[in-house]
């Protein structure tokens, strides 16, 4: 096996058996369970309790498929009365003509109750009204709710993975950096090799988690029924959020190690990292943004230019439809960005990893031969 | 061989220091296969910076390392065996699975890597803490540790910066002989100590470096043949004031005069200690390695 691969496997086994990962994993999958359970809890179907006296009940549910109703009949108006000041039931309807309800009827019911009844008695008179046509000029909304939940629920979890395993990597280069261990793996490994293999090594960890939170979020929302709205074509997605997710993990964890190396004790990792975090911060902001407004000027561009694409445009493809031609482009121009990373990163890491001591400044790393 | 040649190192300097430290001012020696080679010198001579140019860890700006007469490469180095004056493991890591790792990214095979994780632990005495983490054993046994990692991999080459430092006797004899027998074996040894009584008694061969540049090298008794030897002198009971005049020290212990002395004429001082009282002893002394290490640097 080549040293990077040694090294990766070293980080993935150290990783996976803390217990920190098992009950961080563990609690993310509740998490994200929990999140499509959520809609059906709180959201659910409107439902309505209704009751009738001497009258005939009138076909809601043809009106307003998505809502329940449940009828009582009750022998008078006085039993009726009872039954709605006690909140039994939402609505008494009597002898055809008069509502009973406590205090002010719900706006929708109330509404629904008028044109049924409408309805119903021209039809008995033999009138009959062709239902209004509706057409959307406009792009497809049907999804619209799912595709901003989904999004939202991207953006947190990117945001997290990527802050959370770019820092691992720093930890860990300070970590072999400041025990002086790296002098012993450097006399054995290229120093490519040694921040690459803890990159693959921590990216694999990240890549665990995020293919857990898939497939639980998944697995939950089939359970619960909400995947009936999720949008088509959601394996592209999970394949894209994949994708992207690989793209900005290796641009961030390869700058993470690199400012890392410049430090010797784990105190000083989070001023090194300081700008970076910054950029993620930036981009998450951006892409909270972008999940309200996915098609504005704002998301539109920064879904082109790296890092901030990297959680801008995934987020753009889950809350609204983009070409394959944008992303495409977004994604080139991503790769040649992480290619760059790579050869920055490793070049200022080769330069600083050995010099233990005081910070050492970028600038010096750079200008030096 | 081993052969290491006019290293120059310059380190940066800081707002203090505008011209930098010179470290290294054309250092070079050879070690023979199944050689013990002791690199002495004092604090801040340049000892760890060689052996860090010559592990690659740092760039001389002049100078080379070669390995059976072609200069030192990264694959060579690989098969090299190394001890850093600052110790560093995986405090977390387990030690047999550390040993184990580095045996592996030393090109072993996960067998192979298993077998000689097991043999050093058993022969350097960390065998029953091989499931606990580094970090529990005492920096005595994790020195230990250190050293199988230097080893495991069955090294063509060893570079020990002060691998005896910090241990107790016991793991000073175990450390000694597992080196001669690598030594036995065709491997040249190089380490570095301020031990030196101990370099003394277990090299071959000695460099004394003083301020970056080699003083003296050679094989222990060369130097203690080319050293200036010292006439030692005991007499009993002499007249006062007897050597007075004389070059050298005189030390009084009871009634024994003892005169340590590099002056040259060796029969003026007889005849003079003759008439002053009785002699005991006169002769001449090889200088301990200490004294020609004294010698050297100063
Ligand atoms: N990273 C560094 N930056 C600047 N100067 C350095 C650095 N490393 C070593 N030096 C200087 O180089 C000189 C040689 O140091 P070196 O560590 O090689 O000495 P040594 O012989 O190993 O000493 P010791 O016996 O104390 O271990 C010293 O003056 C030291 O201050
Ligand atoms: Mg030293």
């Amino acid at each position: 096996m080549n040293g990077l691969m040694l090294v990766a496997r070293r980080e993935i086994v150290t990783q996976v058996r803390t217990k920190a990962f098992v009950i961080g994993l563990l609690i993310t999958a509740a998490l994200v369970a929990a999140i499509s359970f959520a809609p059906k809890l709180f959201g659910g179907p409107e439902s309505y309790a209704l009751g009738t006296v001497d009258s005939q009940r009138l076909p809601l549910e043809a009106a307003a498929p998505d809502a329940e109703f449940t009828w009582r009949a009750f022998p008078d108006e006085a039993a009726a009365k009872q039954a709605v000041l006690a909140g039994d039931v939402d609505a008494v309807l009597v002898g055809g003509t008069k509502v009973l309800t406590d205090g002010k009827i719900d706006d929708q019911l109330g509404v629904l109750l008028q044109s049924v009844n409408r309805e119903a008695k021209l039809g008995a008179a033999g009138v009959s009204i062709p239902p209004l046509q509706v057409v959307s000029v406009g792009a497809d909304t049907r999804y619209q709710a799912a595709r901003t939940g989904l999004a939202t629920v991207l953006v947190i979890v990117l945001f997290m993975m990527l802050i959370g395993q770019a820092t691992m990597v720093a930890m860990g280069v300070v970590e072999e950096k400041g025990s002086r261990i790296v002098e012993i793996l450097l006399a054995t490994l290229r120093p490519w090799q040694l921040l690459g293999g803890k990159i693959v090594g921590l990216g694999v960890v990240g890549l665990i988690n995020l293919v857990t939170i898939l497939a639980v979020g998944l697995a939950a929302s089939m359970a619960s029924g909400i995947s009936a709205d999720f949008p088509p074509g959601m394996p592209g997605l999970v394949a894209g959020v994949l994708v992207w997710f690989v793209l900005g993990y290796a641009f961030f964890a390869t700058l993470a190690g690199a400012f890392a190396s410049l430090v010797s004790r784990q105190e000083e990792v989070n001023s090194v990292l300081t700008p970076l975090i910054m950029v993620i911060m930036v981009s998450y902001f951006v892409s909270f943004f972008a999940t309200r407004d996915p098609t504005g000027t704002l998301a539109t561009v920064t879904s082109y230019v790296p890092p901030f694409s990297s959680m801008i445009m995934p987020v753009r493809m889950a809350a609204a439809e983009v070409p394959l031609w944008q992303a495409g482009l977004s994604m080139a121009a991503m790769v040649v960005a992480v290619l760059a990373a790579l050869a920055f990163g490793a070049k200022v890491y080769q330069r600083a990893v050995l010099r233990t001591g005081a910070r050492v400044k970028l600038g010096d790393v750079v200008r030096a031969r | 061989m081993l052969e290491i040649s006019e290293l120059h190192k310059r380190f940066a300097g800081g707002p203090d220091a505008p011209d930098g430290k010179l470290a290294l001012d054309g250092i070079g020696f050879a070690v023979r296969p199944g050689e013990m080679y002791g690199f002495v010198g004092a604090n801040g001579a340049g000892k760890t910076t060689t052996m860090r140019i010559v592990m690659g860890v740092l760039q001389a700006d002049s100078g080379s390392v070669s390995w059976q007469g072609r200069p030192l490469g990264y694959e060579d180095r690989r098969r090299f065996g190394y001890m850093p004056e600052e110790r560093g493991l995986y405090q977390k890591m387990r030690v047999a699975e550390q040993i184990e790792y580095f045996g592996r990214l030393h090109g072993m095979s996960a067998a192979v890597a298993k077998k000689a994780t097991e043999d050093l632990m058993e022969r350097l005495g960390v065998a029953e803490r091989r499931n606990d983490p580094v970090q529990a054993l005492s920096l005595g046994n994790q020195q230990r540790v250190q050293l199988a990692v230097a080893l495991v991999h069955d090294p063509e080459v060893l570079v020990l910066d002060e691998p005896f430092s910090g241990l107790d006797p016991i793991a000073v004899d175990a450390l000694a002989t597992a080196l001669q027998e690598r030594c036995a074996g065709g491997v040249p040894v190089i380490f570095s100590s301020h031990q030196l009584e101990l370099v003394e008694r277990l090299c071959d061969s000695v460099g004394i470096v003083s301020a970056g540049r080699m003083v003296a090298t050679g094989t222990v008794a060369d130097l203690r043949s080319a050293g200036n030897d010292t006439l030692r002198v005991v007499v009993r009971n002499p007249a006062q004031g007897w050597a007075d005049g004389l070059p050298g020290t005189v030390t009084v212990s009871g009634d024994r005069h003892i005169l340590r002395t590099t002056y040259g004429d060796d029969q003026e001082i007889l005849r003079r200690a003759v008439k002053a009282g009785h002699v005991e002893h006169f002769g001449h002394e090889r200088p301990t390695l200490t004294e020609i290490f004294k010698e050297a640097v100063a």
